[in-house]
């Protein structure tokens, strides 16, 4: 039998080592995504995959972890001491600078848990500096890591980390950051040891199976709580970068009792552009957005998902197929998934749905030749914008929302480290939608060069406002612009370019939707 | 003259003071309205017309930030910027909050001045003072209070803060406050943060000493408490009030340390457990600081001792959740209605599962000042564990289990996941609930000692009498460990020493002692340690890496930021050795025997008197221990005994 009181003893201890090799991972690691942005997480699993704790970093990574984990089960025979590092998308991955480094967890010969952790690196090759291009097949992004023993036996395999080090464009920053992510699982490793001397490695199977089940409870009752029915919603992404058409998202949600269906059959199919998102990401939403509407000190593991059960079309642009191009499908693809899974939820829980939030997460990379070292430097970043305003309030401004939840990287921090100047940062007046309540205002980002630079700006609602609900007003669409030799130039959502010292990118993010009608 | 303690707690003011031979301690309720009526109302009753050294634990800061009363304060900063402080880090406190709100900035009003500085200390863009002129028209039409002057890079090149400074100055405005003086290191959020908090609470705090120095005499002394664990004069407090900002815990881990130090113990873990939650500290030889903490969500850079907090307490609540797991807290029952057996509560607390297992007892509760209603306990509890499918006694003892693996999980934050190894340290309990955990969470973490000292409920004000006066001193400098030196750090280090040795001269100490820190890191990451400096800088910074994260790298190192902490000795009240009386408890301590419950089992328990237990007095577990502040609890697997200070020490 289940003893109550363990069972709270344990969430707090798997929950205390997810969230210690978070802090680990973040303290040592080097690239800017990692270290000032959290753009990590850290996760340990049971012997089947399931997710048993995750720490609250990144909501994309939520769903898409155990994917890795599983197919390493059923791919590679792993020993104690190994690490598997994996990045492809369509093993285990979800896009190319997500790199993920897998350890299992033996306790006296027999293999109990994995641990697992996920870091956005600055670079992984590919044709733009940053890895994140406007492409059209995933060989243009980057280096493809297949499932890899990067550490054998406890040691690395300096083979496989030459050849990944001689294909990325800063390697030095690639070593920092694997040997910070190593190090965050053997903590895992030996915590979760710890845990199994303490209590009994029967004992805390047993109860790491009962978090599960926990969550799965928890999840249900609240299913329960929402009127049977059938929910819909489309949304649309603006266009892939190569060619400028629509691409259709669709939902359907049938509530059942205790049970949810959640079908994206409609969507369109998959696109030439990076758009593509591998069903990893959109499990990832789902995931999102159901434990979204639970508590929040609830524990996040796989007992969350279990109630629903997930339909994509292979081919689609939520569950691409190799060799498409998807390096956007992470950050902005699952980004639309969340607003039409909201839109359709809305319908079922007015009181707590909020409008559309900005629904992109406006990735800037920057790569060039730092003169005072010679040096080549990438740099990434992604900046806020408003969130949807709700029944229950305003929607906040300038923040991050949903799939993301990543710092700013401090002006000073940015502009001791990188050739260029900062020129303003601010809230983005009234670009939030009207209503009863009002959506959250963006952000006005802009940047000087001081050296030559190439930009890659990926970004989305730059056409399509983020939507107001119940007759609030959708918000402003965002903006992106360069100057050119004095010359301000509008630029569209997703673009490269090269650009000279001394001239200028701005960017204008978009707000989130109004709620309800206003009553002027 | 007599020596004085006094900290300012949310219930009571506590005094601790030593007139010639004599130690005394104070205790009278607080004066939220004006917490100066409790303080002068206390010191009145100690030393009447003596002369006072008075050092102070005040909470008039961290009250103005906490209940947002403080000046109606204005942030300037360069143009462009003028929402950093708004947008914060641009991220999102609660990950899965659809309707998530951040807290508002202190601030009521932003302005931005077009000047800037880049990384390298040059002027690109200078001030156009007919600018700051229509800002200071501004202010006054907002009926601005205080202000906050934060520019980007003035850690390197602070003269448009300090201009703008004396325009301000110049046209009327007293409280302002520049980044670069307040704390001048990188990291522009942070910084225009801490400096705003000081200017949001400025006012209010040079009111508070103003009116305290009034009403004191022209012999009388003052000094005040700051976070970091040192003292500073009144002045400096009414320039940079943000660093009292977190005092209150501070006192507590600075008692810790000098008692502990004088037991003989210099690798001390605090636990300081309150009502509704718990504090917890590790001391190292010397305390631990930070320059990482916030209040309210807002980041305050000024070095502090590293206090973590838990929402554990005595007050906190049981409940079954959503999925059938039981747990414990945060929610509290605070003193109203307070625990079930307080006589109005209706939830199961903490407090209330002592109770039921005997480990509390009604008869000495607050020296049986207090009523306590043991009887009205058992039905809430035979419901709660009907419900569970538990017996009443599981139940209790579960629900301790919880709140203790919570405590523990705090200890781990300080120790285990900071490379230290908890079973080198003991644990120093302290706080009205304290001895009630401690024994516990020591057997938990494999401690092998408790020590709870005389007086636990008032540690805080010892505390404030033994603390040295401190001053930190800070400057980014960004140096990458190849170019530059020992020496030339010792150059950059001369500066701040030379500021140090100005401002200590005021003070009033026997001898000063300067520190030198750097913070470092391995180039390109973005998380400093402060490591001390010397010659073997660089290897210091390698082995506390090492100790912290378990393996080092061969990298270049990057020296971010330089840091002095100036210490002056300053006149301590001593404390004298007891007489060693033997091993055999006299038998007018012996109170009372009890049954009480551990692990299920009955266990025939003596209760002890703690005011009259002397020095070499051996308790055998299970016992009990009661004094007017707290109870102690020596269960079976534990022992304890008197030292010559008096203070318990716990064997588990």
């Amino acid at each position: 039998m289940v003893n109550p009181i363990l069972l709270e003893v344990f969430k707090n201890r798997f929950s205390s080592i997810s969230e210690e090799m978070g802090v680990a991972l973040q303290r040592t690691s080097f690239s800017a995504n990692i270290k000032e942005r959290k753009d990590f997480s850290c996760a340990v699993f049971d012997k089947n995959g399931d997710l048993i704790a995750q720490a609250a970093h990144i909501p994309v990574h939520l769903g898409s972890m155990p994917m890795s984990v599983k197919y390493i089960i059923e791919n590679v025979e792993l020993e104690e001491g190994d690490m598997v590092i994996l990045n492809d998308p369509f093993k285990g991955g979800t896009h190319l600078p997500d790199i993920t480094i897998v350890a299992p967890v033996f306790y006296e010969g027999n293999l109990i848990f994995y641990v697992a952790n996920r870091a956005h690196h600055s670079d992984v090759g590919g044709i733009s500096a940053g890895s994140m291009p406007i492409a059209i097949s995933i060989f243009q992004e980057g280096l493809i890591i297949p499932p890899l023993k990067l550490v054998k036996k406890g040691k690395i395999d300096k083979e496989i980390l030459d050849f990944i080090k001689n294909n990325v464009r800063t390697p030095e920053e690639r070593e920092g950051d694997f040997s910070a992510q190593i190090n965050a699982n053997n903590i895992g490793i030996k915590r979760l040891l710890e845990l199994i001397e303490k209590y009994g490695v029967e004992e805390v199977k047993k109860y790491s199976s009962a978090l599960l089940d926990y969550t799965e409870k928890i999840m249900k009752e609240f299913i329960k709580t929402l009127p049977d029915g059938t929910y819909s919603f489309t949304d649309y992404m603006e266009d892939d970068g190569i060619k400028n058409k629509d691409i259709k998202i669709n939902v359907k949600i049938e509530i059942e009792n205790d049970k949810a269906v959640v079908d994206f059959s409609d969507s369109d199919f998959q696109v030439e552009g990076s758009i593509n998102a591998v069903k990893a990401i959109t499990t990832s939403a789902v995931f999102y957005v159901f434990r979204s509407l639970i508590d929040e000190d609830i524990p996040t593991n796989a007992g969350c998902l279990r109630p629903i059960k997930i339909i994509t079309k292979e081919g689609t642009v939520v569950d691409a197929n190799f060799p498409a191009a998807v390096s956007a499908g992470n950050v902005e693809t699952s980004q639309r998934i969340v607003d039409v899974l909201l839109g359709a939820l809305s319908e079922a829980l007015p009181d707590k749905i909020p409008a559309a939030s900005q629904g992109t997460m406006n990735n800037i990379t920057i790569g060039g030749t730092n003169l005072n070292t010679n040096k080549p430097f990438t740099y990434y970043e992604t900046i806020g914008g408003g969130m949807g305003a709700s029944a229950k309030n305003d929607g906040e401004s300038a923040v991050q929302s949903h799939m993301t939840n990543t710092l700013n990287t401090p002006i000073e921090a940015l502009e001791f480290e990188y050739p260029f100047l900062v020129e303003k940062y601010k809230i983005r007046k009234n670009s939030g939608g009207k209503g009863l309540k009002k959506g959250g205002d963006g952000i006005v980002r802009q940047y000087k060069f001081l050296t030559d630079v190439e930009v890659t700006v990926i970004s989305e609602r730059r056409k399509i406002p983020p939507y107001g609900l119940f007759g609030g007003t959708p918000a402003q669409t965002g903006k992106n612009y360069v100057m050119k030799s004095g010359k301000k130039l509008e630029k569209e959502g997703k673009f490269s370019e090269k650009l000279s010292k001394g001239d200028k990118l701005i960017i204008e993010t978009p707000g989130g939707g109004g709620f309800g009608k206003s009553e002027i | 003259m007599v020596i004085i303690g006094v900290d300012t707690g949310g219930t009571f003011t506590d005094f601790i003071y030593k007139d010639g031979d004599k130690w005394g301690v104070f205790k009278t309720l607080s004066t939220p309205e004006n917490p100066a009526k409790a303080v002068l109302h206390g010191l009145e009753q100690i030393a009447k017309d003596k002369p006072k050294n008075i050092t102070h634990g005040s909470t008039v800061a961290t009250n103005a930030v906490l209940e947002r009363k403080g000046a109606k304060t204005a942030f300037i900063t360069n143009k462009g910027f003028e929402d950093i402080l708004y947008i914060g880090r641009q991220n999102r406190e609660r990950l899965y909050d659809l309707n998530y709100r951040r807290n508002k900035p202190l601030a009521d009003l932003f302005l931005g001045v077009d000047c800037r500085v880049n990384s390298n200390g040059e002027i690109l863009k200078d001030l156009d003072e007919n600018e700051v002129l229509k800002a200071v028209k501004i202010l006054k039409e907002s009926n601005i209070e205080s202000v906050a002057i934060s520019f980007l890079f003035s850690f390197l090149n602070p003269e448009h803060e300090k201009r703008v400074k004396e325009l301000l100055e110049e046209n009327g405005f007293e409280n302002v406050s520049i980044s670069s003086e307040v704390v001048p290191e990188f990291r522009e959020f942070e910084r225009s943060s801490t400096t705003v908090i000081n200017a949001y609470v400025m006012p209010k705090m040079k009111n508070y000493i103003l009116f305290l120095e009034r009403n004191l005499s022209k012999e009388d002394k003052i000094k005040v408490m700051q976070s970091n664990g040192g003292v500073i004069s009144t002045n400096l407090v009414k320039e940079q009030p943000v660093r009292t900002i977190l005092s209150g815990p501070a006192g507590g881990a600075v008692g810790a340390l000098k008692l502990g130090k004088l037991a003989g113990f210099e690798k001390l873990i605090t636990f300081d457990m309150g009502g509704t939650s718990t504090d917890v500290s590790l001391i190292d030889g010397k305390l631990s600081i930070t320059t990482e903490s916030k209040i309210e969500g807002f980041p305050v850079k000024t070095p502090m001792i590293d206090i973590h907090t838990v929402g554990a307490g005595g007050g906190s609540i049981a409940y079954v959740d959503k999925g059938g797991a039981l747990n414990v807290g945060p929610e509290s029952a605070g003193a109203n209605p307070g625990p079930i057996c307080y006589g109005k509560g209706e939830k199961i607390t903490v407090t209330d599962a002592n109770l039921f297992l005997g480990r509390l007892i009604p008869e000495y509760f607050l020296g049986g000042k207090m009523k306590i209603y043991p009887f009205r306990v058992e039905p809430y509890m035979e419901k709660l564990a009907n419900k569970l499918k538990l017996s009443p006694v599981q139940l209790a003892e579960g629900i301790l289990e919880i709140a203790n693996t919570k405590m523990e999980k705090a200890l781990r934050v300080i120790s285990v996941e900071k490379g230290y190894n908890p079973s080198e340290f003991i644990l120093f309990s302290f706080g009205g609930a304290g001895g009630l955990h401690a024994a516990f969470l020591a057997n938990m973490l494999g401690i092998k000692k408790v020590l709870v000292p005389q007086n636990p409920g008032i540690l805080s004000a010892v505390g404030m009498l033994l603390s040295d006066i401190i001053k930190d001193y800070s400057l980014t400098v960004m140096l990458s460990e190849k170019n530059t030196s020992y020496e030339s750090l010792e150059k950059l280090f001369k500066v701040l020493e030379e500021k140090a040795l100005e401002d200590m001269k005021n003070e009033d100490i026997k001898s000063i002692k300067i520190e030198k820190y750097i913070d470092a890191r391995y180039k390109g990451q973005s998380f400093e340690l402060i490591v001390p400096f010397d010659k073997t800088y660089i290897e210091n910074f390698k082995n506390e890496y090492k100790k912290k994260y378990s393996y080092a790298l061969d990298r270049e190192i990057e020296i971010v930021n330089i840091r002095i902490r100036a210490v002056g000795d300053t006149e301590k009240p001593e404390f004298k050795k007891y007489e060693y009386k033997g091993e055999k408890v006299k038998e007018e301590a012996i109170l009372d025997e009890k049954t009480v419950v551990f692990e299920g089992k009955k266990y025939k328990t003596k209760i002890y008197d703690r005011e009259k237990l002397e020095t070499g007095n051996k308790i055998e577990g299970s016992s009990i221990i009661v004094e007017y502040s707290s109870t102690i609890v020596i269960p079976p697997f534990a022992k304890a005994y008197v030292d010559e200070y008096k203070n318990l020490i716990i064997e588990v």
